[in-house]
This record gives C-alpha cells, structure tokens and sequence, in this order.
C-alpha cells in the first residue's frame, strides 16, 4: 500500500533570528484524516509548530514534507496552492473589520477566482450551517466573541481544506462551548479533514479520545498514541 | 456590495487622502512645464521661419544732408538690382514714418531723422534662403555701397533660439523629475499602505492568494486616486493656461507667445495625468511583489 503521510517533520529545528531554538529536532509524522491535539505551556511551541505547519515560517535546519512535498522546493506558485489546501484557525480570528461575516468567509474563495453567484450559495449555507444565517452581513465589531469565533471557523473550512490547524481556539470559551466546538472539529474529522488543535487546556483536550503530542521547552513528545488509544478502547469494550 | 469591495481597506489610510493632492500638483507641474516646452519650440521655429528669409542692411547715411540725399540716390538704384536677383521677393527702404516708428521707444515721438546721422535700412525679403542669393545681395551691396553692412539675423537669432532650445529641454528635464518625484510618492504611500496593512496582507497570502492578486489591490488604488489627481491637476493647469492667453492677447504682442494649442498637443497633455496614473499603479505593482517576495 502506498503509505504518503500529510504531514511529516524530520529533524527539524526553527529559530527566529539570531535566538535560540524554539522547536528543537522535532520528528511527527500526520497521516491523512488523523486527529491530534497539541497541549503545552503558554510560549512551549505550539504556534510555532503550527506556523510551520501553515507555511508562515520555513525550518531553520531539517525537512519539512506537506502533501508528500518538501516544502523547500516548493516555488511561490505551488507554495500558494498548497496554502490552500490548509484552514488556519487563528487565536484571534484576524477577522477584516471592514467586511461582512459573509465577505470574511467569502475571502479564500474569492482568492481563487470562483464566480461571486457561487460563493454566496456557499458561504450562506456554511454560515447558517455554524447558526450565523441572521448575520450574514453584519460586521465582526458588532458580533460577540463566541460568533466571531464561528465566523473564523467558517472562514478556516469553506474551501474545504485538506488540513485543518486550529491555534488555541477554545481560549476564550467556556469548557461547554469549547467542547462542542471540538465537537464540531470530529464532525469535520470524519468527512476526512485531518485537524490538528493546539490547546493549554490539558483537562479538556484529555476528554476526547486523539493522539496528543506534548510541547516542552521547543521538543515535541508523543504523550498519547493512536495505538494506546485503540488499546485503552479494546479493553475497555473487554 | 459582495465583491465590488476592496478586500484590503486602502481607503481608509491617511496616506490615501493626500495621495491625490500630491499627484495633482505634479501633474500641474509637469503640465505647465510641457506647455512651456512646446510654446518656446512654437516660439522658436516663428521666429526661425520669420527671419531667416529676411535680411536688413544697414547704409549709414553720412553726416550733411546732401550726404544723405547722394547715398539715398544709391541705395533707390542698388534696390532696383536687388529686385532682379532671383528669389528676392521684396526690397525696399524703410520709410521715415517707419523708422521713427522703430525709434519711438527711444528718441520720443516727432524726431527729424534728418537732423541725426541715423542710418537708412533696406529690408530684404528672399522667397526662399540660399547662399547663392545671399553671396549676390552681398557682393552687390559691396560694390555699389561699400559702407554697408548685411545683417542677416543669424547671431541673434541663433542666441535665441538657443535659449529657447535650453528653456524646451529644462521643461522636459523638470516633467521627468516630476515624474519621478511622483514614483517615489506612490513607493512611500504603498509601503505604508503595507506596513498599515501588514496583517491583513498577511492573511491573504497565508491563505493561499497568490502575489499578484494581493499587488492588484494595491495597484488599482493606486491607479484610481492617481487618475483623481491627475485630471484635477491638468485643469487646474487647463485653467491657468486660460488665464496667460487671456493677458497675453491683451498685451498683443509679436514677440511675446502665444498659449494657444493645437488637437495634438491637447493629446500630449493629456497623456500626462494618464501616464502619471499608469507609472503610480505599476510602482505601486511593483513595491507590492518587491515586499511580498521577503514573504516565505
């Protein structure tokens, strides 16, 4: 069988400048339509794996494969491409103040030249699908925290991504709301999207079952494994 | 609304607003220094065309009056032989009434020419200019009136149209300038427009746009507050053009140019404000892909 991880790390280390490292000889390997978590102290990591991960740094030192490509050798076109296959969810959302919820959602579409007609059918019933459908044009400044969030979700999974990287979304939620967005996150998983969440919150990242890598101090530990997982289940079933 | 709205919000920048202001002036700039560049080629080739088929010879006209009534007998006989000459369209002595007329400014009105050693003057009008006419005016002026002097404009007129060649090329040197000046303007407006923008831009890019469609939304607002200023700087200039006609048609004066322009050259201006919109809206294409290659 032809094994093509989507993701796979080796040997990489990133720096910033002159700094010290800040990821540290990381080897992770993401197969396609997995599920993982990434937890870790403020400031261990994460942001920057996922950074790398969504193609806004390149790795200092090492090998950095996505789709099956290095991404050293990628040109600025093909480089353009593959972004496209990725939804970023950003802690802050870094949604346009200026546009609608509709036009926010609406961008990576209209980034690649899709006729206009078509991305309004498509936003419209992706954001009534995150229950947005009243606020179609409302600006992100008039929208609470917890629908801006939906409208950065919608934003992340309308050109339906292959690679879905959420940055600390659950931050400024509620453990109810937070659970349900990562709800919302196994709903995409099982229609193949991979999804990697990077989270602090360990007790609620713990309450579902996905393999969890551990940032510390820039090195990226594997704390729980697909396999103790199918492990823990079978004797569990037992 | 959906889509007719520029992703990255330009319009709101500062740097937006005096955009237009600054364009507008270098295109009035530009504008004026291009009509004066083509008023002094106009200027020149008049004058170029008005004298140098023209010759005037000078006779000095002696001391008594009897002197002068013997050479004026000469020169009525040297006109004749002028007159024969081919190509020689007119010869002819200026009259007292005339060169009282061209010494009004000096000597007053009423002055008995008479009374003053002042030289006669015979103008010469050829049909066409060559070196065989001049050779035959000047040999025969030399024979039959020794004393006389041909002046055929080409010292002065060459000093003039000299000057008017230096004033024509600084005018050009000046819209180029301009339009430098201009490209610079629009690099500092976009790299603030960027710098101001740099999250959004970032967006963009990580989700996949690729740089030309980023640079296309700095390059159409480039180009459309350019064009704002540019049209608003020709008729500021348009205006003021109107004005020198206006007071120069009252000072009606043969020397002085005239502000009045032909199809073509109202096209050439035109050109200006067009040109200055399309070199902002490339710079800014440009400056944008510049600083969007640093992106990884």
């Amino acid at each position: 069988m032809d094994f093509k991880p989507l993701v796979r790390f080796q040997d990489v280390h990133l720096r910033y400048g002159n700094g010290p490292d800040v990821l540290h000889q990381v080897n992770l390997t993401l197969e396609p339509g997995s599920f993982h978590f990434m937890v870790g102290p403020s400031g261990a990591g994460k942001s920057s794996l996922l950074r790398l991960m969504y193609l806004a740094h390149r790795p200092t030192t090492g090998r950095l494969s996505l789709f099956g490509r290095d991404v050293s050798q990628l040109d600025r076109k093909e480089t353009s491409m593959l972004r496209r296959r990725i939804g970023i969810i950003f802690q802050d959302f870094r949604l346009l103040d200026h546009l609608s919820a509709l036009e926010n959602v609406a961008l990576p579409l209209t980034i690649t030249g899709m006729p206009l007609e078509k991305v309004r059918r498509n936003v419209s019933e992706l954001l009534a699908w995150v229950g947005l459908a009243d606020n179609l044009d409302s600006k992100p400044p008039t929208l609470s925290g917890g629908q801006q969030q939906r409208v950065a979700i919608a934003r992340a999974v309308i050109g339906r991504p292959s690679l879905l990287l959420a940055d600390e979304p659950t931050g400024n939620l509620d453990d109810k709301i937070a659970e349900r967005l990562l709800f919302l996150f196994e709903e995409l998983n099982k229609r193949g999207t991979t999804i990697v969440v990077a989270s602090h919150n360990e007790a609620l990242v713990n309450r579902f079952n996905h393999p969890v890598f551990k940032i510390i101090n820039g090195e990226v530990r594997l704390i729980r494994s697909a396999q103790t997982i199918e492990q823990n289940t079978e004797s569990g079933a037992a | 609304m959906f889509g007719s709205r520029n992703d990255v919000p330009l319009d709101k920048d500062a740097s937006s607003r005096f955009l237009p202001w600054l364009i507008a002036v270098m295109v009035y700039l530009a504008t004026m220094s291009l009509i004066v560049a083509l008023t002094m080629n106009k200027l020149a080739n008049r004058w170029d065309q008005g004298l140098s088929n023209s010759l005037t010879i000078q006779v000095p006209a002696g001391q008594s009056p009897a002197e002068r009534q013997a050479i004026e007998k000469k020169t009525a006989l040297l006109l004749q032989e002028f007159k024969k000459i081919p190509d020689v369209k007119k010869a002819e002595m200026l009259t007292d009434g005339e060169l009282n007329k061209l010494l009004e400014p000096w000597l007053g009105k009423d002055v008995v020419l008479h009374d003053l050693p002042i030289p006669l003057l015979i103008s010469i009008e050829l049909s066409q200019s060559s070196a065989r006419t001049l050779d035959a005016v000047k040999v025969l002026t030399a024979e039959k009136l020794p004393t006389a002097s041909i002046d055929d404009h080409q010292r002065w007129l060459g000093n003039l149209l000299g000057l008017a060649k230096i004033i024509g090329t600084v005018s050009l040197l000046v819209v180029l300038l301009v339009g430098g000046a201009a490209a610079l303007m629009v690099i500092l407006v976009t790299r603030m427009g960027l710098a101001i923008h740099r999250q959004v831009v970032e967006l963009f890019h990580l989700m996949g746009a690729q740089d030309a469609y980023i640079a296309n939304r700095f390059q159409l607002h480039a180009l459309k507050l350019s064009m704002a200023g540019g049209f608003a700087g020709l008729l500021l200039a348009g205006l003021t053009i109107a004005a020198f006609s206006t007071l120069l048609g009252q000072a009606n004066s043969a020397l002085l140019p005239s502000f009045t322009l032909t199809a073509t050259e109202w096209g050439l201006l035109l050109l200006i404000p067009v040109g200055a919109s399309l070199v902002a809206m490339i710079t800014a294409r440009l400056t944008v892909l510049r600083s969007l290659a640093l992106m990884p």
